[in-house]
């Protein structure tokens, strides 16, 4: 399929069917920019919070993966202080039948389930591996801080 | 709809993660702070060229590209006193003779490019052996 019908398709799937606690939406002057909030998952340090990402699909996609960050400040051993994610199939674990809405998903995964040993925050993964309950306490905080409209 | 504009955020990421694996040679440049999420303010530096007055000197810049960047040229400002040309007395560039920061920005341009024109343009004729401020000197 051509890719660019491929992101179209794509797209309209992630607006009618929407997976829970994910939103994506494109931008209204680039169709491969979008504006993407996950929903803190349940009983995880970041319940509550709503994180906004970026998420831009290169020329090369789906040969490529699609690139994300997030834009909302959050303390995880998997995500550097400007919202870079390192993640399998952000990297090279990607394969072209995966989809916008399986990396989404992934990423929520992710906030579920850090994974302090393959870290891109040296600082924050070592703060988990060596006092977990209060790194924990530390990602709430910054989740009530920096996730949560009041 | 076939339109192909890398935003903002992820033309700097870019620039970041190249900054970041070291770029050959003699120009650097990074974010000014690891934590600055709007990707806004950057340091770069700029080793003096061989056979100019300027050999053997580390120049340290800032720069900062706003949000409609690359679209628009970033602003750019020698920290490190220098005498040059294209440099007001403030340390900030002069477009008039810096064109590449004003009417010849293209917006596939980078900070990296910025700085390589830069380091180029002190070995020209009219910079390379200008009478320089004491080593080590800044701005403010």
């Amino acid at each position: 399929m051509d890719p660019v019908r491929r992101i179209m398709k794509e797209t309209q799937r992630l607006l009618s069917e929407p997976s829970p606690g994910i939103s994506a939406k494109p931008d209204e002057t680039n169709f491969r920019y979008f504006h993407v909030i996950i929903e803190g998952p349940y009983q995880s340090p970041y319940e509550g919070g709503v994180f906004h990402l970026e998420l831009f699909v290169p020329d090369e996609y789906p040969m490529v993966p699609p690139k994300a960050r997030f834009l909302t400040k959050i303390y995880h051993p998997n995500i550097d202080k400007v919202g870079r994610i390192c993640l399998n199939i952000l990297k090279k674990q990607w394969v072209p039948t995966l989809q916008i809405r399986t990396l989404l998903i992934s990423i929520q995964a992710l906030l579920a389930a850090p994974n302090p040993e393959d870290p891109l925050d040296p600082q924050v993964a070592k703060h988990w591996k060596e006092n977990e309950p209060e790194a924990l306490k530390t990602a709430r905080e910054w989740t009530l801080k920096y996730a949560i409209d009041n | 709809m076939t339109q192909f504009v890398v935003p903002r955020n992820f033309k700097l990421l870019e620039e970041l993660e190249t900054g970041e694996k070291g770029t050959t040679g003699d120009v650097s440049y990074g974010l000014e702070s690891t934590e600055d999420i709007t990707l806004s303010s950057w340091n770069g530096t700029i080793l003096g060229p061989d056979r100019t007055v300027h050999q053997g000197r580390l120049y340290s810049l800032k720069i900062y590209c706003d949000e409609n960047y690359p679209q628009k040229p970033p602003a750019v400002r020698f920290y490190t006193k220098i005498n040059m040309s294209c440099v007001n007395s403030d340390g900030t560039i002069n477009i008039a003779k810096f064109s590449m920061l004003g009417k010849g920005w293209k917006s596939e341009y980078s900070i990296q490019r910025v700085l390589e024109a830069l380091h180029a343009e002190m070995t020209s004729s009219e910079n390379k052996g200008l009478r320089q401020p004491p080593e080590g000197d800044t701005y403010y």
